[in-house]
């Protein structure tokens, strides 16, 4: 993870310099620009942070290693569904109730319940019936 | 795998809050004596202790973190003996900080309704409830993730891997909506 935390480190190194420049040329008298590089800053650094974070508790992957082969990688890489309807429940509920902000609040009173239905289903798919982990 | 993509999304959710921040800061800029006469409305001790109720749910999310991390779901001890807690007991006391904290926030909205401040009023009104609002959504949304990871406990009889990857990815969400939070605190209440 070394690698993507210094890719990271470094984009967000630059955006905190432009803010910095940017502050000073704008006599930090224009708070869009500054608020806007500062916290693309801090968005790189969080992911660099993470990233070197998770690096230093997990053990080399063989990406790392330039020497390694692709064999090395094989094995799982974690659990992907083998398929779900859930997912498009939950987009029609959603638009159901963002078209009820647009419309008129009763629709977004009936969509919330479809919503609640679709996301619990959603994450208790894996905890019942056939489909179990 | 989950928890990079957790770290991901939640870094462009700051550039949400980047927008929202920018928002607020720009019409601040322009909108002249508005926000000395309107910022006399907020109550900044009561918010204080608001404030503080939030924080304090990210410690009891943190002792469910560790839990979740040992594998031990629910309490082995007895309900007072607070070292043998489980995961779910930690996460329903954040759940209950949290809620008080949004109960909190929508006294603070009657209280600034009354005041005649309201999100169509003037440009004060409609940054105070569009920065707060969009962070009391956030906080509703955590809630509701926090209900069904505890939910999830329930449904098996091993703590499984998955679910302490689900309890720690919340408490990432948790953390981040309580970081965000302090910095809104500090630009509404603080700097105003």
């Amino acid at each position: 993870m070394k690698v993507e935390s210094a890719l990271f480190g470094v984009i967000g190194s630059f955006f905190a310099m432009m803010c910095l420049i940017y502050g000073f040329w704008s006599y930090w008298d224009e708070p869009v620009g500054t608020v806007g590089f500062a916290l693309g800053a801090a968005l790189c650094f969080m992911i660099s942070f993470f990233c070197w974070w998770t690096g230093r508790k997990t053990d080399l992957r063989p990406d790392d290693n330039p020497e390694g082969e692709i064999d090395e990688i094989e094995g799982d890489y974690g659990f992907f569904s083998p398929y779900s309807w859930w997912p498009l429940y939950l987009g029609g509920a959603a638009a159901l109730m963002f078209i009820g902000l647009a419309v008129g609040w009763w629709l977004v009173i009936l969509a919330v319940p479809l919503v609640a239905l679709a996301s619990v289903g959603w994450v208790f798919e894996y905890f019942r019936g056939d489909d179990a982990i | 795998m989950t928890a990079v993509g957790t770290i991901v999304w939640l870094a462009s959710e700051l550039m949400f809050f980047a927008g929202l921040f920018a928002m607020y800061f720009t019409i601040r800029s322009v909108a002249g004596d508005l926000w000395t006469s309107r910022t006399s409305h907020l109550e900044v001790g009561y918010a204080f202790g608001n404030t503080l109720i939030l924080v304090i749910s990210s410690i009891w999310c943190q002792l469910g973190v560790f839990k979740a991390e040992a594998g031990i779901a629910s309490r082995t001890g007895k309900f007072y003996e607070l070292a043998k807690w489980g995961m779910r007991e930690w996460y329903v006391l954040a759940y209950l900080f949290g809620a008080t904290f949004v109960s909190g926030q929508i006294l603070e909205y009657s209280n600034m309704f009354g005041d005649g401040i309201s999100l169509n009023s003037d440009a004060y009104g409609s940054m105070f409830y569009l920065t707060t609002g969009f962070h009391a959504l956030h906080v509703t949304g955590g809630l509701i993730a926090f209900l069904m990871i505890i939910g999830r406990t329930f449904t098996s009889k091993k703590f499984t891997h998955h679910q302490a990857t689900g309890a720690i990815v919340v408490s990432y969400y948790w953390h981040f909506v309580d970081v965000v939070w302090i910095a809104l605190f500090a630009t509404i209440y603080l700097l105003q």
